[in-house]
């Protein structure tokens, strides 16, 4: 009972996590930028839902207007700090550190207006319990959480393999000078990229805080999961990131059957490193 | 060159002035953590200790010497709060300094020996705090103090088998130790621990792993994320009795059904109404409980410094120190008695029924 709970638990976790990673993957595999300030807008997609909520918008208007602003916010860090420093020939290192100054900035305007408080949506459905398989329970922000993220998985490779705008962003990803040659403007097609991935993000966003609070400081560590499940997965697999985040998930909620919380994340991380000697290019880096 | 000379004599003489248009306040130091996990009960902190400063200073100050608090962030980071004390201490020079939670004191705790400089905690209760230093005083009790209460009291009721959990920094650990400690001394038994991350608010593994080992009784020693560990414990179905410290005093947590006989030791520490309402009017929240704790850590800084300049003797750490131990009881929100550099308080033992905290029983830490 307990490992079916956990179990559970982990692939609820896993979801919102994996979406989290394809989000990250795309930015990374097209632009090559570790986007650290996408932590900021997983968080401020929260916020806006939070606020919206408590002046009586639905739901589902409060999430699409929440997208909406992370898709902004994203492609205002695109456009106007990445691409001009890579205008000016920036190191990858320098940006980096750009985009943690980003993430600060983010943060601290957050814990500013809303306080560090850990502020909870006013949602009574939202902690309804639902019993599944034997005496598994489960919320209905959990279910919806899976449900959702499963949906947004099958909604981005649909994106990425059946649409023009998605072969292009591949096709970018795959070979930036040919691309530039070819007038697929891989400038533009960062910017699409990260409105896209930012938006995405949203989602885990608004349900992971509908479920545990919401904390300004918060997403730094969904973020470095998801760096890992990308990097695991093939940084350029979609499948390899998402599949990968529920595995690792489950392999902390797991281990839990056999040793205490707090070498979890450190036996994660070493199965990590362990895998990366093995497997460097990541468990999906031949599939797209 | 002239031109740079005017200005910089220009701007010395600009520090000159102000630096004596200030000759009559008071510095004294708070470092709080105004940002990060802990930045809720920072703020109720800082405005505990503003609260205190302001009537003061709007009543004439202390032997007409207004009192300023220089606040310091320190994310509730031992290393951030060294740098702060540093600051506060070698450029600032104040003799005072208010410190928060038990990793940034204890870190504090040998330099204030060091330089001499009095640390007051009224946040924090790890049980090192009461000997880390001659210059920490704590105005609450310690966790074991708590703990030792709560055993006692959890034994008589039944409940003797224990599972722990705990956050995994210098105030969860003692607490966990405590309860090791106590509650088997009380006749009791500890069946598992499991710690979680400080602002961590995904309590469900840790839960569920303790909640296999079938314990009558969840002892809780964490101190951020209470309501979400309270609303997962409910949504999991767990039906053990849950039990704590002052840590447990989150107005939210209170208000929510899910903590429902939620049961723990508080310190009692109650503000006047009309005291309450100008705290409201002021900033706009509700006194809670550390709001009242600075406040009343801060009336009685005031009633030393009053005393110290009185008597003509000058501001120092090592005078405020020794002042405050000649006091050695002072009334404010609740009576202070200084044994040794932990207060002695009352101490209730509460449970959270219908959304208020009942009292239902009356002790003390000693």
């Amino acid at each position: 009972m307990l490992a079916l709970q956990l179990l559970c638990n982990g692939i609820v976790t896993g979801c919102a996590l994996g979406i989290v990673a394809v989000s990250f993957s795309f930015i990374y595999a097209t632009t090559k930028i570790f986007h650290v300030a996408h932590a900021g807008v997983y968080t401020m997609g929260g916020y806006i839902a939070w606020s919206l909520l408590g002046h009586g918008f639905p739901a589902p208007i409060a999430l699409l207007i929440a997208m909406a602003a992370c898709t902004a916010l994203g492609s205002l860090i695109q456009a106007v700090l990445y691409a001009r420093l890579e205008q000016r020939s920036a190191t990858h290192l320098v940006i980096l550190i750009a985009s943690l100054g980003t993430l600060a900035v983010i943060q601290n305007i957050l814990a500013a207006v809303y306080t560090a408080n850990i502020l909870r949506f006013d949602l009574p459905w939202s902690s309804h319990v639902v019993t599944i398989v034997g005496n598994v329970r489960l919320t209905l922000t959990q279910l919806t959480t899976v449900a959702v993220s499963v949906g947004a998985y099958a909604g981005v490779m649909w994106f990425a393999h059946r649409t023009i705008l998605g072969k292009q962003i591949r096709a970018v990803a795959s070979n930036p000078f040919l691309a530039e040659i070819t007038r697929l403007r891989p400038r533009r097609v960062h910017v699409y990229v990260v409105a896209f991935a930012s938006a995405l993000v949203c989602l885990p966003g608004v349900l992971v805080p509908l479920d545990f609070g919401l904390q300004p400081y918060g997403g730094v560590t969904p973020l470095l999961t998801a760096t890992i499940a990308m990097i695991a997965g093939g940084v350029v697999s979609i499948t390899g990131a998402f599949v990968l985040a529920i595995v690792i998930t489950e392999l902390q909620n797991l281990s839990l059957l056999f040793i205490p919380g707090e070498w979890s994340i450190g036996v994660t991380f070493f199965i990590f490193v362990i895998f990366m000697l093995f497997r460097p290019k990541g468990l999906f880096a031949a599939a797209r | 060159m002239l031109h740079l000379l005017r200005r910089a004599i220009g701007a010395l003489a600009f520090m000159l002035v102000v630096t004596i248009a200030h000759a009559d306040t008071i510095r004294f130091g708070a470092i709080l953590p105004l940002t990060g996990p802990g930045a809720m009960i920072g703020t109720q902190q800082m405005r505990g200790i503003r609260f205190a400063v302001d009537k003061a200073n709007a009543a004439g100050g202390v032997h007409g010497e207004k009192i300023e608090i220089l606040f310091e962030d320190n994310q509730a980071k031992p290393d951030q709060s060294i740098l702060s004390f540093n600051k506060l201490a070698d450029l600032q020079k104040v003799p005072m300094i208010f410190t928060a939670y038990s990793g940034p004191s204890l870190a504090m705790a040998p330099l204030a020996t060091r330089k001499k400089i009095l640390l007051i905690n009224a946040g924090a209760q790890a049980d090192k705090l009461a000997t880390a230093s001659p210059y920490l005083v704590n105005t609450l009790p310690t966790i074991g103090d708590e703990v030792k209460v709560i055993s006692k009291y959890l034994i008589g009721d039944g409940k003797t088998q224990g599972a722990i959990l705990f956050e995994n920094d210098a105030a969860g650990i003692a607490g966990r130790d405590d309860f090791v400690k106590y509650f088997p001394e009380a006749g009791g038994t500890i069946l598992s621990q499991e710690p979680t991350q400080f602002g961590q608010t995904d309590f469900r593994p840790a839960l569920l792993k303790l909640a296999d080992a079938k314990p009558q009784v969840m002892l809780v020693s964490i101190t951020a994320g209470l309501l979400q560990m309270a609303q997962q414990y409910k949504q999991l179905g767990l039906n053990s009795t849950v039990a704590g410290t002052t840590f447990f005093a989150d107005p939210d947590t209170v208000a929510d059904p899910s903590s429902e006989g939620f049961v723990h030791t508080q310190v009692r520490i109650d503000a006047p109404p009309a005291l309450a309402a100008e705290f409201k009017e002021k900033f706009g929240v509700e006194m809670e409980f550390f709001v009242r704790q600075y406040y009343n850590a801060t009336q009685m800084i005031l009633t030393v410094t009053d005393k110290l300049l009185a008597e003509g003797k000058a501001l120092t750490g090592e005078n405020m120190h020794d002042e405050l131990f000649a006091i050695g009881k002072f009334q404010g929100l609740i009576p202070l008695e200084f044994k040794s550099n932990t207060a002695t308080v009352p101490l209730d033992i509460n449970v959270m029924r219908g959304g208020k905290d009942v009292t239902i029983k009356r002790m003390s830490s000693d």
